[in-house]
């Protein structure tokens, strides 16, 4: 359905991305693991055309996206929830929801039952509804961030490091949902993730990505038993 | 503190009504001349709030946008015999116009760039308005005709106060929809938080340009409503120091204060005026009061006046209000 072909991007004279290939199915949950600054959070920005690969191809249900804008790529239905959550901190719950459909032609009915939806999702939004999301406690945001990116019905949702700054069993509350967005709701998912554990044990597939490249990739199952990846991720 | 609060709720409906009451209080054709005046700029700075205020871009050329709105309204009118109400259709597409022009160069241009690009801008059209000879060059347009419906002419201060009046509240109510739509949370959002915004499938480029456009086809009509009221354009009006004297507006006011814009427009307009008696050095007087309101109640005259309030009585009443200063 979305797939990387050999893409390189500098940032600046720095090499962050090297020939890297990658592709999600439909209906599959891809996690992609690896240390901090290992590329990780700039191949999605490279897809998102948040930033720009200077050579290769990104297709996306056969169609070039390399050069397309962020916002149009949203429109393709592809939707990344950025780490640090990046929620609308003056907004209210209800707005920052209704923001993550602005780029789709919905009347206010169906925005007001896309909310709703959002809301039996994510109960605890709800009572915070009228709420500046800037008051949200950290799990909540990320909620919200999740939530906001449903809203414009994507057929992707990639999500970098969903956990990152959450208590345990928030992440656990998290991790959760995401597997109910891909099983009940039929999106694709992509998580990076540095907790690599939990991203092994929730994908079907997963890559390692180590300097800038795909060092592994493969069924997840077989990673988790994988030696080297145990000690150097796992740390068994 | 309770009744406090919903006194305030009610504010600005008391300044409205206020607004709509005054000419039965000032009498003279001076003082009503000049809140003509502060009800337009009150529409152009509710306009204006949606670039500066809201979207946190400082644009210093609205004077030029309010001009070409008055010259193109009193043009159509002088040269083409148009009637002043159907020279509204092309006083709004030149709006619409110039909001598209100048947006572009927003996308690119950031800043203090942007600040320079618009004050060019405005000195660019104040120079073409004195030199051409088809503008009427230095002396502008006289002889513009008021507006009329059937035989009434709105030609005496008072009927074209309550016309202008007529138009400020309608702005009003389109600007408080746009503020509250959709629009209005994306223009805030691009001075926010910009990235999230593109991740949300919003075109930022796009977001920029309709908030210069609103903003210009408030100017514009303020601008035509302006002419034809004064019946006399010159030039000489829609310099450098009215562009700014209209962010002044929003500052004082609060930027992207709501009705801040509105008393803040008042304040510009009137202040002067009340300075005048004391002679020459008053524009010396009114500068240091600009001044000390900028320091002073940065965030908007009436918001910080309720945060110095809530200071003192928490200084009376111990920690008891503390938490009231943190909700504002």
């Amino acid at each position: 359905m979305l797939e990387a072909d050999r893409i390189t991007t500098y940032y600046g004279n720095a090499c962050a991305l090297r020939e890297v290939s990658f592709e999600v199915n439909e209906g599959e949950i891809v996690s992609i693991i690896g240390a901090n600054g290992a590329g990780k959070s700039t191949l999605m920005k490279s897809i998102m055309g948040v930033v720009k690969p200077r050579t290769g191809a990104i297709r996306y249900k056969g169609k070039e996206i390399l050069h397309f804008p962020t916002h149009k790529i949203v429109g393709e239905g592809i939707v990344y929830v950025p780490e640090g959550r990046d929620v609308f901190a003056p907004m209210s719950v209800q707005d920052n929801l209704e923001m993550g459909a602005y780029s789709r032609p919905f009347s206010k009915s169906q925005t007001e039952e896309l909310c709703e939806e959002m809301y039996q999702m994510f109960p605890r939004l709800k009572e915070r509804r009228k709420q500046t999301a800037g008051t949200l406690s950290g799990g909540e945001q990320q909620m919200l961030a999740i939530a906001r990116g449903l809203m414009s019905k994507p057929e992707i949702i990639m999500f970098d490091e969903p956990s990152l700054g959450l208590a345990p069993i928030v992440v656990d509350e998290v991790f959760e949902r995401i597997k109910y967005i891909n099983q009940e709701l039929k999106i694709s998912v992509v998580l990076v993730e540095q907790n690599a554990y939990m991203a092994l044990t929730i994908s079907d597939r997963s890559y390692v990505m180590e300097n800038g490249r795909i060092a592994k990739h493969g069924a997840s199952q077989e990673l988790l038993h994988d030696d080297s990846i145990k000690t150097a991720y796992l740390g068994m | 503190m309770k009744d406090k609060r919903s006194i305030l709720k009610y504010f600005p409906l008391l300044m409205l009504g206020m607004i709509g009451i005054l000419p039965l209080f000032m009498t003279s054709n001076y003082y009503q001349t000049i809140c003509c005046q502060a009800m337009l700029y009150a529409v152009v700075a509710l306009g204006l709030n949606f670039i500066v205020g809201l979207s946190g871009l400082m644009t210093l050329g609205t004077a030029a946008i309010y001009g070409l709105g008055a010259y193109t309204s009193a043009l159509c009118c002088t040269k083409l015999g148009m009637n002043p109400w159907a020279a509204l259709v092309p006083v709004l597409f030149m709006g619409w116009l110039i909001g598209k022009g100048l947006g572009y160069p927003s996308l690119r241009v950031q800043g203090v760039y942007l600040s320079l690009a618009t004050i060019g801008f405005n000195e660019i059209v104040r120079s073409f308005l004195t030199n051409l000879e088809w503008t009427g060059s230095g002396t502008g347009i006289r002889n513009i005709e008021p507006y009329r419906i059937g035989d009434f002419a709105f030609d005496t201060q008072i009927r074209s106060y309550y016309l202008i009046y007529a138009v400020l509240l309608l702005f009003i109510g389109i600007a408080w929809k746009i503020v509250n739509s959709r629009w209005g949370r994306a223009f805030v959002a691009v001075k926010d938080n910009p990235e999230a915004l593109q991740i949300c499938g919003i075109d930022i480029a796009n977001v920029k340009i309709t908030a210069f456009t609103l903003s210009s086809v408030f100017a514009v009509v303020a601008g035509a409503m302006y002419a034809h009221f004064n019946r006399y354009i010159t030039p000489a009006t829609y310099t450098t120091d009215l562009s700014i004297s209209f962010v002044v507006m929003l500052i004082i006011g609060g930027l992207g204060n709501f009705w801040g814009c509105i008393y803040g427009a008042y304040i510009v307009a009137f202040l002067p005026q009340l300075l005048r008696p004391i002679g020459l050095s008053y524009k010396l007087i009114y500068a240091l009061i600009m001044m000390c309101l900028v320091v002073f109640f940065p965030n908007g005259l009436i918001r910080d006046m309720k945060k110095y309030l809530t200071f003192k009585r928490a200084l009376k009443g111990g920690a008891a209000s503390e938490n009231n200063s943190q909700d504002r």
